[in-house]
């Protein structure tokens, strides 16, 4: 059955001068969850702002839940929920009337408006906590009072900006569950842009992934991980050799040491490494089909972009590396 | 050991290559018919343990570790009936924390209620908890000011009450004591009134782009133009209670202790119109300029002292420069010799700075009022949602 669309765009472009934010963005995201990708840089939160109805696109068109970015940015913040990466609360308030508020400055009625707070606090695991001031909060319980804020007039759309960024591992794992609880119980949509891919693999169907202001991936998780169909191999001795005489017969080979992985495009590919093997007289202690993470597809994208990166961490913790890149040749960058 | 090392060829023993059938694993015979489920036997009652297997501490008994172990754990050595034990893990412990998505299908109102909510907010945070967490000290002074500027009221029913005439001319209802409730310069100038706008300006935006709460905002649908009328509104509907409000119940009480009448009234009333307008105005400068500063800072300190030095440092340089240099106009650059000027015109008392036209005075004020709303709209309209 065709999911239900719930944002679309259209060449969408935006220009801050003459410098290019996003260049004609055509995006299909349905109902469901899906994970917003990028490195530094890459448009993310300029989609985001424009897609809040913030700022003006140059040119281009888009919709978001049936409503025109362009002239209709309240009636799209009425039916959004919005979760800010960064601290966004009051530590002198106490959670449960900072919740209260961000429902009154939706327009509910300030008795309503507790009653959700109430019932938001108690759905993110605060119930216990909603009479402290959010100052003697850690970094999980601010996190998860911004999301009760996102929640509390039971949007149809949940923008969670790095919803797990600085959490522990026990927090972390909540949040996760609360936000695919939320998709998969409440039947609401998630668009979460996430550095860490695990969480985005975790909660999310879908992935957008931008690049320089344009699109460089979207559609279903597993369907893009399908394309990076790999065998994985451990080799004991003459490693090197075997990695020549695999690129040599026409093989895509990825090594990190004594691990190879070799992109899996013809049937014959296992006799074809285990030939070469014994030609060279290599051992192939381990073989088998890699199923590639969100993480392994992220790096082949950006790698097929002209990135140089070990890791995704590489990329996002060193956002002058990717900004060098995007700079022209005379500035030093990699961009012509 | 590198993984690109010559291997060595060690002799092993081959494994037998020679070719086997591989034996078919017999299968296991599927009886045709169903097994017969026999009935589970009832658990045998447990029979009560004699007391006289369990040592009972008395009173007599040492307190050791084991003592205290045997007390806790009991005294067995383990071998409990598992039966017994089995029942107790079969006990329903209950569920502290259930999840449960609640959805919600209210209508949301429309933009008078999302306005009304920031100025409720920011106006109950003075009276209540759960509302804008205005500091302690604001709102102790607050209550101060509110008394002390109704100093002039009770005076004047102090003055009803001992009917001396003379102290009535001091502290009652007149064209100098109106202009002097609102724009005179010691106590209300110094002491009051420019003190109460720099505590409540401080932190009003400047506190939202510290904490990030301007996101709380914006996402919402709340425009520039709603947050900053709602702030400025708020701001300046505190101020007015303790101006304005103070200002009518002075004049209230001059008619109600004195029994004045309607003839009093009409001549009167244009003077306190006088020296309402003069208190709007009043308030409407320095709410601009203190949220233009509040709007460029991250913090309320340098917003509220920003506002003290503009308002008080100005008039001490127009007085200098006037001492020094026998030369009065750099009054025009201090907004409270502005607004008394055009105080002192509009309840038409005598200006201090007469060989200058009130017009220029006013034209000042708008400057400045001009002035700080650019500022303060252009750095709000700065304000992220994503980060700052």
């Amino acid at each position: 059955m065709e999911r239900e669309r719930i944002i679309q765009t259209q060449d969408l472009s935006k220009f801050y001068g003459p410098h290019m934010a996003l260049e004609n963005l055509n995006l299909d995201i349905k109902k469901g969850a899906t994970g917003l990708l990028g490195p530094n840089g890459a448009g993310k939160s300029t989609f985001l702002k424009t897609i809040l109805g913030l700022i003006q696109a140059t040119s281009g068109e888009g919709t978001v839940l049936g409503h025109d970015i362009r002239t209709e940015g309240a009636a799209i913040r009425s039916r959004i929920g919005y979760m800010p990466e960064y601290d966004a609360l009051n530590p002198d308030m106490d959670a449960i009337n900072q919740v209260r508020y961000s429902g009154e400055l939706l327009g509910m009625n300030p008795i309503v408006a507790l009653q959700r707070a109430h019932a938001s606090l108690q759905y993110v695991g605060l119930g216990e906590q909603r009479y402290r001031e959010i100052k003697s909060f850690s970094t999980g319980m601010k996190q998860a009072t911004k999301l009760a804020c996102a929640i509390i007039h039971d949007p149809e759309l949940i923008i969670a900006d790095e919803p797990s960024n600085g959490l522990d591992s026990t927090a972390r794992e909540f949040m996760i569950d609360t936000l695919i609880n939320t998709v998969k119980q409440g039947d609401r949509s998630v668009l979460m842009a996430s550095h860490l891919m695990d969480d985005v693999e975790r909660v999310c169907d879908d992935i957008v992934l931008l690049h320089k202001g344009k699109l460089a991936a979207q559609g279903r998780i597993e369907d893009l991980k399908a394309i990076d169909r790999e065998i994985e191999i451990h080799v004991w001795g003459g490693a090197s050799k075997l990695e020549a005489a695999m690129i040599q017969r026409g093989m895509r080979v990825r090594r990190e040491g004594r691990v190879m992985r070799i992109a899996h495009e013809s049937e014959e590919l296992t006799s074809e490494i285990l030939l070469c093997a014994s030609q060279v007289g290599a051992q192939i202690r381990r073989m088998h089909e890699y199923e590639a993470s969100l993480e392994d597809l992220f790096l082949v994208i950006m790698e097929n972009l002209g990135y140089d990166v070990k890791s995704s961490e590489d990329l996002f913790k060193h956002p002058i590396h990717a900004r060098k890149v995007d700079a022209p040749g005379h500035m030093g960058g990699g961009a012509s | 050991m590198s993984e690109d090392e010559e291997i060595t060829p060690h002799p092993q023993p081959l494994a037998q290559t020679q070719s086997q059938p591989i034996a078919i694993a017999p299968q296991l015979p599927i009886p045709s018919t169903p097994l017969q489920v026999q009935p589970v036997q009832p658990v045998q009652q447990i029979q009560p343990v004699a007391t006289d297997d369990v040592q009972m501490a008395t009173a007599e008994t040492p307190v050791t570790g084991q003592a205290r172990m045997d007390t806790a754990w009991g005294s067995s050595e383990g071998d409990e009936d598992i039966s017994e034990m089995a029942s107790i893990g079969q006990t329903d412990s209950g569920e502290i924390f259930k999840q449960n998505y609640e959805p919600w299908k209210g209508e949301l109102n429309p933009r008078w209620m999302r306005n009304w909510a920031i100025l409720r907010h920011h106006i109950l945070g003075i009276f209540k908890k759960g509302h804008r967490p205005w500091g302690i000290p604001t709102r102790i002074f607050l209550v101060l000011v509110f008394f002390a500027s109704l100093s002039d009221a009770a005076l004047t029913l102090l003055s009803s009450l001992i009917g001396d005439s003379e102290f009535h001319s001091m502290w009652g209802v007149n064209r100098d004591n109106l202009y002097g409730h609102v724009l005179g310069f010691f106590p209300r100038n110094v002491m009051y009134y420019p003190i109460v706008a720099a505590l409540l300006v401080g932190g009003v935006i400047s506190e939202d782009r510290l904490h990030g709460t301007s996101a709380l905002y914006f996402s919402r649908p709340i425009n520039r133009f709603d947050y900053i009328g709602m702030k400025y509104a708020s701001v300046a509907f505190i101020q007015a209670i303790i101006i304005i409000l103070t200002l009518f119940l002075y004049y209230l009480t001059e008619i109600m202790v004195f029994g004045r009448g309607w003839a009093w009234i009409v001549d009167t009333f244009p003077i306190f119109l006088g020296a309402l307008m003069g208190g709007i105005l009043l308030i409407i400068t320095y709410t601009s300029i203190g949220l233009a500063l509040s709007s460029v800072s991250k913090g309320k300190f340098f917003p509220g002292i920003g506002l003290l030095a503009i308002i008080l440092g100005t008039k001490t340089l127009a007085i200098i420069v006037k001492n020094l240099f026998d030369r009065e106009i750099l009054y025009l650059l201090s907004p409270y010799d502005c607004l008394a000027h055009v105080g002192q015109t509009l309840v038409r008392t005598q200006p201090t700075y007469d060989q200058y036209s009130w017009t220029w005075s006013l034209a000042s004020l708008i400057v400045m009022n001009a002035i700080a709303l650019y500022v303060l709209s252009s750095r709000v309209s700065s304000m992220e949602v994503t980060r700052e």
